[in-house]
């Protein structure tokens, strides 16, 4: 059974992009449009890998993966974060919430497929 | 796919149509004096997710802005820059210019001139809010191009980026790269020390050993030296230093882009053999790959002495390594060779051409092993007729073991590395890659693993069926993997290992899988079920082993041969072994083969039905029940279900079986649940159960017709016979609908 990835964004177009990616590269995807959606989805789904947003309405990525670290279940699940930018600020933030890696956007499909074997084979 | 682009670059144009929206409201909100936190971030997300889209699908002019445009918000949202009028004011003209950008790239037109405009913003930004009066060309602060090309942090950051972490860069040793490369380039020795709380948030080091295995890559050495005592043993640490040696052939950057995502306060060490030279690792702009991993905690200040964080140049120990080691597994070009894990019978391999070897008759091993099992049943009867004191006394365990010892000498002086059954695969897969058109690579696994040599003789002819099967029915053809989204090769991995006292050998294709709907339609249009059955997906699988079943749509030259599946699955069962399969539409197929490590001799279960003793092969018991009244039901007057833990399991009365009568009430009859082949778990009911014996089978066949049911007999302690029940073809006899009962089970 090949993994399943949780893609967790506000934009339509980055959910979509990013399934499309990552679908082409056999992965299966599910999507959550912000945080609070996400942690439900996480429980919904029981995903191999979530890859969030870190800027969304509601609760924003650091929130989300705070959240889900708290859930024992989750708590080796491997979590990327995915952001235009990494300031030092906002990959000590990632890193404190709990976030194994992080991507920028934009990505090139294959980089992206490379990240996600990196944490989830 | 460029479809599906199209039409997530409109739903991006709408998105951003919107968002241009709300970061108007927001902006006019914050000029009439509303700067709450709120509204601002509303504008700020508004324009990072145009940002963040344009990036996506190309738009270099639109990228570029918006996250000038954003960095100016961000500082606003921190609170580092007042948003005066004069900023907000200027906020709208960027704005203007974003609604500009935005119509430029959904048009495909020219997009708007943009630098006065980005001169005022990063003059706000280098002033902290004080907005120039007059655009000063020199102030821009970083490079244009280079944010046209990227719109994010340049990899050359990326090592300051780690310094508030408390990382220290990675120390990598590797070889002066001026050197003139040898012609055979030696091989490369990595040591990996994932760092203390490597663990957490999901890091798993063992993935970054996989891929490194993957380009042929062996571990050499485990170093556990900071490995605490089990009081002090954290499970969510790492402790290892693994070193690895990697062929020659393998480029330097491949190796390193493996340790792109292991935090960087890790142990990294990559070396050729020889000459070593210590440099830190600064890779250039141009490699960043745009993701990294977090280390999770901040152990490295904590820790500073942690023999596993120091990094220590491994120039002496690389040294030492010797050149002809270096490569474990050079490549094949047509078949690679992946290395067996079976260290222990590699070892056998290498000491052969030392040790000195007598050619024997396989007849005299045979009478051998013949005498041994006498000599088990004789210890089996001796220890019958001693009274349960003396069956105690030191002296008859101490024979059973030195039995033991005799019976597992034999058998390994029979034992063969599988390899020899594995030899001919290679071949026949060229032949069939011919026939067929179809590109197939064979990995092997364990093919020094050793089995009885009675095994391998037999496993020949399955393994040579299962191998067709996939390459005919499981790889796709070229073409048809390309569409799949898979490489052109077909991957055919060939694997043997051993695991307790079975030897598993496994052929899996990376092909289609088992196509359900059509084994299904065919085995109702063979009549070998009913329409109305209710299958589990590991039962349509199985039905490809049914008698009589076929599912090529036209019969080909391969492995439509009159030999079936079901063939394939007798040969193993008469080998005492069992075949599961085990499909993944679009993944592919696993035939696993469960055999046992001898044919001679058996752990097994002694019951008794009325004046019988019948065997059971332990290995098929999975549990005894003592029912209930009432647990085991009839119904129809010739079946029988257990109630087991909510399920039901269909019971056969192994006495009636046989063609014995039995008045005995199932309360006062034991319910054995096996675990069998054909049908899933069934009970055997039986009277009483006598012991468990290790006992040496005797075929029937050599005298008897085979009755199926009966996988042969042995002689008990008592000198006594009682046949050995195959347990497989024995609940398959049963003739009642299994079918049936699932469907009334659930």
């Amino acid at each position: 059974m090949s993994k399943l990835i949780l893609t967790v964004d506000d934009s339509a177009s980055m959910r979509m992009l990013l399934k499309a990616s990552l679908a082409a590269q056999g992965f299966r995807v599910e999507a959550a449009d912000d945080g609070e959606h996400g942690l439900e989805r996480m429980h919904e789904v029981k995903p191999d890998l979530l890859i969030t947003d870190i800027n969304m309405p509601k609760m924003d990525g650091f929130e989300l993966i705070e959240a889900v670290r708290q859930v024992p279940e989750f708590r080796g699940t491997p979590i990327l974060v995915l952001s235009t930018e990494f300031s030092d600020e906002k990959k000590t933030r990632a890193r404190e919430a709990g976030a194994t890696g992080w991507i920028t956007k934009p990505f090139e499909a294959a980089k992206l497929g490379a990240a996600v074997r990196r944490v989830c084979p | 796919m460029s479809d599906e682009l199209d039409e997530i670059q409109g739903i991006f144009f709408e998105e951003c149509t919107e968002g241009l929206a709300v970061a108007e409201a927001g902006l006019s909100a914050m000029a009439a004096g509303d700067v709450s936190a709120e509204t601002i971030a509303g504008v700020f997300r508004a324009v990072h997710s145009i940002k963040g889209g344009s990036g996506a699908f190309g738009h270099a002019a639109l990228l570029a802005f918006s996250h000038r445009f954003e960095n100016v918000l961000d500082e606003v949202r921190a609170g580092r820059i007042v948003a005066s009028p004069e900023v907000t004011q200027t906020m709208l003209g960027a704005f203007d210019i974003l609604s500009d950008h935005v119509a430029a790239a959904q048009g495909g037109t020219e997009p708007p001139a943009d630098a006065a405009m980005l001169e005022q913003l990063d003059s706000i930004l280098e002033s902290k809010g004080a907005v120039a009066a007059a655009p000063q060309v020199e102030t821009a602060p970083e490079p244009a191009a280079q944010l046209d090309d990227f719109g994010f942090t340049p990899l050359a950051a990326t090592i300051d980026d780690f310094d508030p972490f408390g990382f220290e860069p990675v120390a990598v040793v590797l070889d002066d790269l001026t050197s003139p490369e040898p012609a055979e380039p030696a091989g490369w020795t990595i040591r990996f020390g994932p760092s203390r709380g490597a663990l957490g948030n999901g890091g798993e080091p063992m993935l970054v050993i996989r891929e490194l295995e993957e380009m042929g890559a062996s571990v050499t050495d485990v170093d556990l030296e900071t490995l605490p005592g089990l009081r002090d043993l954290d499970p969510e640490d790492s402790y290892f230093v693994w070193t690895l040696r990697v062929p020659g052939t393998v480029a330097e950057q491949d190796i390193r882009d493996c340790f792109d995502f292991v935090d960087p306060a890790s142990l990294v060490d990559i070396a050729r053999q020889e000459t070593v030279v210590a440099i830190v690792e600064e890779p250039a702009a141009d490699e960043f790959d745009g993701f990294g991993l977090f280390e999770p905690l901040p152990i490295v200040s904590e820790a500073p002495s942690d023999a596993v964080l120091t990094l220590v140049p491994v120039a002496a120990e690389a040294a030492q390594v010797p050149a002809a080691a270096a490569t474990p597994a050079s490549a094949a070009p047509v078949l690679a060779a992946v290395p067996t894990p079976a260290p222990k019978a590699e070892t056998r391999q290498g000491s052969v051409e030392v040790a000195q070897s007598i050619r024997v008759d396989l007849s005299k091993l045979d009478q051998l092993l013949n005498l041994v099992g006498e000599l088990v049943i004789r210890g089996s009867i001796l220890s019958d007729r001693l009274s349960p004191a003396d069956q105690e006394r030191v002296e008859l365990p101490e024979l059973s073991r030195l039995t033991r010892q005799i019976q597992d000498n034999v058998m390994s002086l029979r034992a063969q590395p599988i390899k020899q059954a594995f030899s001919r695969v290679p071949r026949m897969l060229r032949d069939l890659s011919a026939e067929t058109g179809k590109k197939v690579v064979l990995e092997t696994i364990g093919e020094m693993t050793e089995v009885d040599k009675g095994v391998i003789e037999k496993i020949g002819d399955p393994l040579t069926h299962m191998i067709r099967n996939a390459v005919d029915h499981g790889i796709e053809s070229a073409e048809e993997r390309l569409a799949a989204g898979k490489p052109e090769e077909g991957t055919i991995h060939l694997s043997a290992e051993q695991k307790g006292a079975r030897i598993i050998v496994r052929v899996r294709d990376d092909g289609r899988g088992i196509n359900r709907e059509r084994v299904r339609a065919k085995a109702i249009e063979r009549g070998i079920i009913s329409a109305d059955a209710a299958l589990s997906d590991e039962e349509i699988d199985g039905l490809i082993c049914a008698p009589g079943f076929s599912t090529a749509e036209t019969i080909s030259n391969i492995s439509g041969r009159g030999v079936g599946m079901d063939v394939v699955r007798s040969n193993v069962e008469a080998l005492g072994g069992r075949l599961e399969i085990n499909s993944v539409p679009g993944e592919g197929t696993t035939f696993t083969m469960a055999l046992p490590l001898t044919l001679a001799i058996l752990d097994g279960m002694i019951v008794r039905l009325g004046d019988q003793r019948f065997v059971l092969p332990l290995a098929n018991v999975v549990e005894t029940v003592q029912p209930e009244p009432g647990q085991v039901q009839a119904t129809s007057p010739s079946s029988e279900v257990i109630e087991l833990r909510g399920q039901y399991l269909p019971v056969r009365r192994v006495g009636e079986m046989f063609g014995m009568r039995s008045e005995r009430a199932p309360e006062d009859s034991l319910v054995i649940i096996v675990e069998s082949e054909t049908a899933g778990n069934v009970g055997l009911m039986v009277d009483t159960i006598d012991n468990r014996r290790e006992v040496v089978i005797k075929s029937l066949e050599d005298n008897l017709h085979p009755i199926r049911g009966l996988g042969g007999a042995t002689i008990l302690g008592d000198g006594s016979i009682a046949l050995i029940l195959d347990i497989d073809a024995l609940v398959a006899t049963g003739g009642s609908s299994k079918y049936a009962l699932k469907g009334m089970a659930a």
